[in-house]
């Protein structure tokens, strides 16, 4: 899909990345903590698994999903249930999947062939109907994939197992996006019947992945199992079982006592453990996620390009890298992470055009000369919002604070409670007391466009989170012809253009890329470890060695 | 049972109608008052525009004056419809029920730990000597300035991590698998309160060993071991059960912090998260069960007392 998902998960995502240092663990502090990794040895997957395994359990650190309802929560636990119509490759390329096919036949007309042999885990065949009224329940303005459909018109189905979508224009974003999320197939009969319990501990699911809704238990267990007739042929764990455990030193213990078969999102801070472990190994994979602030104003100092330039020019990415992140991520020239594109068509233009990017530097001189230039009244303080209790986000914020200092611009640090937090993501009021918010955010399918078009569109053309009130008629216009023209290369064009005018703006201060993380014991194999995971059947290939 | 003994128990059931009441009084306007606002609870995992918020604080009645929304609430609990969870979108009573079972073993367990190691160090230190005094005496003092999650690092680095004894997470499946789960989080949970209780006891018994009473059986040549169950132990316990039933009640607010270092999922943990996330009809029901459980024990223990000592359950005289 396109979009962030920052409304829908902000909170979620941020939660995932809540780690606590794993205190309990040897403390050797040894001189190699945060020593970098070398990029090109990251692992996207691990190699299929050829033996079964009776039962793996497998931790969520986001913590417990609030449902399984595909268009409701992030939680790593739903890809392995629900499908969406085409695959996420690890290495982030579009393949088949529930769909043979998903194609344009003219330029507005979009259409979706379905495999003859999907069948629902209670053994109703997938047809088209239900793909339709998949795509229908997401197309709506409150459902957090509906950028993905703004430019649809209408969605027929035109054969048993045909769906063809309209479009009052043609939309370069689509395929990608039914990759994700937005194309998760629902089976209509049972949504319908389940009405408000669906999704919930109570309801459940019915989808059409490789493992089967069995049981949730409230706070303690989500057990699900094998799905014997997949269509891609059954995984080879029988029972895969999720438990929830959100505090990081928690995490590490257990699965270090190898009590946890596997793990997600695992806390950077506990590498040194990680790497000590004789029972297990920590696995690096290629990620969207990046660290970053913005303005959330369209007055103060947050909304002056200067500003955001002096404060990115003063932070140390390296330093950030080795402090944040324990040396578990690179530094990032813009906020459109480089795998957004790694699988596209056009990968080569977009990388080539990203090299040119200016990369981050440290200039302190020049910092304090943009921010003199700017005329801010460097008396008043900037506030920036971060969620209370996310390790890495504080050591951020502090980190923002202590550049600031440097170019004589004092920063305070707001921490909000959850709901608090994400209330700054749809109520002005909220904002109105801060200048800066930092997050963490990751795409969880291909596609390039989908921070631009929220950080810099007009509001009523998808600028969700432009609030800055940046606006500039080329941008828009160079931004609007890459979603609307279908050719890859001259879409990609037209991107890269608008990137050369809004890069320097700095519309979000990006602050380094993070790796994704997983640990996993050793004789298990086969798991994605790249940020595919939250759109693909992660767990399809999982098993012994 | 005496006329004493009843009086206690109708004046217990009287209070107990009045501090429910104002409990969830207190409680209604406390989670409310707090910062952030519901809907973002109410909203997670679409993307609220302005009428959908609309929508969403008139379906649940957020713009109602606050006495409404109470009675409205009040009136749900009272009919055993404790309202739906903001976040979990399903009953209350479901997100609750396979959670409190955990919640209930782990304090119960701590509580026996308490009784063995706390009141039976007390003992020891009151009755065997100087040397015993002192030893317990250092020890308590160590247990009392050990934070709960202190214990917790220690135990599960010690007895999970290098020893491999007990589970590092999770709550277990099963009587005997609990027990061995809860073993790490009930000894992290009791550490303190032992310590408490220990001194507690030891005060106590030492008070009653110089008693008149006591010297008197004494003299009557009574032995030592019946002086102690009869006259010594019997007369201090009315000031350990005093304490008693505040501790147990107080454990079930504190296992939050052992069932977040051990990973289970228990009430603590539950409403902890909840009130983070503006869960209201979640936050609120957790802690209108936790005033019950609090007035509950203590009407218990105040009822044992009375049934130990007749006298207390009388208007008092001079203390």
């Amino acid at each position: 899909m396109r979009t962030t998902r920052i409304t829908a998960t902000v909170a979620g995502a941020v939660a995932a990345l809540m780690f606590l240092s794993g205190c309990t663990a040897r403390d050797d502090a040894s001189p190699n903590t945060a020593e970098p990794v070398d990029s090109s040895k990251l692992v996207s997957s691990l190699p299929a698994a050829t033996g079964e395994v009776d039962e793996v359990t497998w931790a969520l650190v986001e913590g417990e999903p609030s449902t399984l309802d595909p268009a409701g929560d992030y939680s790593l636990a739903i890809p392995n249930l629900c499908e969406n119509l085409l695959q996420i490759s690890p290495d982030f390329t579009v393949e088949p999947g529930v769909a043979t096919s998903a194609e344009w036949v003219d330029p507005v007309t979009f259409v979706i062939d379905l495999r003859d042999d999907v069948a629902f885990w209670d053994g109703t065949p997938l047809t088209a109907d239900d793909v339709a009224f998949s795509l229908e329940r997401n197309r709506v303005e409150t459902s957090a994939w509906f950028p993905a459909f703004v430019l649809v018109d209408t969605i027929e189905v035109t054969g048993d197992l045909q769906v063809t979508v309209h479009f009052t224009a043609p939309d370069s974003t689509f395929r990608d996006a039914i990759a994700g999320a937005a194309g998760a197939v629902l089976s209509k009969a049972f949504v319908e019947q389940a009405g408000d319990t669906f999704g919930t501990s109570t309801g459940g699911v019915m989808c059409t992945g490789p493992y089967v809704f069995d049981e949730w238990t409230p706070g303690t267990e989500i057990v699900t199992s094998a799905n014997p007739d997949y269509w891609g042929g059954a995984p080879l764990v029988g029972t895969l079982t999720y438990t929830f455990i959100t505090d990081g030193a928690t995490l590490a213990n257990a699965l270090l006592a190898g009590e946890v078969d596997g793990a997600f999102n695992v806390p950077p801070a506990s590498r040194d453990n990680f790497a000590g472990s004789d029972s297990g190994r920590l696995v690096l994979g290629p990620s969207t996620a990046s660290y970053s602030f913005g303005p959330t104003n369209s007055t103060g100092a947050g909304a002056d390009p200067k500003i955001r330039q002096a404060l990115s020019l003063a932070i140390d990415r390296e330093q950030f890298i080795a402090t944040v992140l324990h040396g578990l991520g690179e530094p990032q020239s813009t906020f459109t992470p480089p795998f957004a594109w790694a699988g596209m068509e056009a990968a080569d233009q977009y990388t080539a055009a990203y090299d040119e990017l200016a990369a981050p530097e440290l200039d302190l001189e020049q910092a304090k000369q943009l921010v003199e230039e700017s005329g801010v009244d460097t008396a008043t303080p900037l506030v920036v919002a971060i969620p209370a209790g996310a390790k890495e986000l504080s050591q951020t914020a502090a980190i923002i604070q202590a550049a600031g200092a440097q170019i004589g611009l004092t920063i305070e640090i707001d921490e909000r409670q959850p709901t608090d937090f994400s209330q700054i993501f749809f109520d002005p009021a909220a904002r109105e007391s801060i200048d800066f918010v930092a997050t963490v955010g990751y795409l969880d399918a291909p596609g390039v466009l989908g921070y631009a078009q929220q950080f810099l569109l007009p509001a009523e053309l998808g600028g969700f989170f432009n609030w800055s009130g940046y606006s500039n008629d080329e941008v828009t216009a160079d931004l609007q012809t890459a979603r609307t023209t279908l050719d890859p290369a001259a879409s990609a064009d037209a991107f890269i253009a608008a990137q050369q005018i809004f890069a320097p703006d700095q519309l979000q201060v990006t602050l380094a890329s993070a790796y994704q993380t997983t640990f996993l014991q050793n004789g298990l194999t086969g798991v994605t470890t790249s940020v595919a995971v939250y759109s693909s059947p992660w767990a399809l290939h999982l098993g012994s060695e | 049972m005496n006329a004493g003994v009843v009086r206690t128990l109708a004046g217990k059931l009287g209070e107990l109608a009045l501090t429910l009441f104002l409990a969830s009084v207190v409680i209604f306007s406390a989670v409310l008052l707090t910062p952030g606002d519901p809907v973002a609870a109410l909203a997670g995992g679409i993307r609220p525009t302005p009428e959908l918020i609309e929508a969403i604080r008139a379906q649940h009645h957020l713009d109602d004056p606050v006495w409404q929304q109470y009675l409205h609430w009040v009136g749900g609990v009272l009919t055993g419809d404790l309202g739906t969870s903001f976040v979990y979108k399903t009953d209350v009573a479901a997100l609750i029920a396979p959670r409190i079972g955990v919640t209930v073993l782990l304090v119960l367990y701590t509580a026996v730990l308490i009784a063995i190691f706390g009141i039976g160090s007390g003992v020891v230190a009151a009755t065997r000597g100087p040397r015993a005094d002192r030893a317990v005496l250092i020890g308590t003092s160590i247990g009392m300035a050990m934070p709960t999650f202190v214990v917790a690092i220690l135990l599960i680095w010690v007895f999970a991590r290098v020893l491999g004894w007990f589970p590092v997470y999770g709550a277990g499946e099963g009587f005997l698998d609990s027990l061995y789960h809860l073993t790490l989080p009930a000894i992290s949970l009791a550490v303190l309160y032992i310590a408490f209780f220990s001194r507690i006891t030891r005060g106590a018994v030492v008070g009653q060993l110089h008693a008149e009473h006591v010297d008197t059986a004494r003299v009557r040549g009574i032995p030592r071991s019946q002086i102690f169950r009869r006259h010594v132990f019997l007369n201090a316990s009315p000031q350990i059960l005093a304490v008693s039933g505040v501790t147990v009640a107080g454990l079930f607010a504190t296992s939050a912090i052992a069932e977040q270092a051990f990973g289970i999922g228990g009430l603590g943990s539950l409403l902890t998260e909840a009130a983070a996330r503006k869960d209201l009809p979640v936050v609120q029901v957790i802690s209108l069960l936790l005033v019950v459980v609090f007035v509950v024990l203590n009407a218990v223990a105040d009822i044992a007392i009375a049934v130990i000592d007749p006298d207390s359950a009388k208007p008092r005289r001079n203390a």
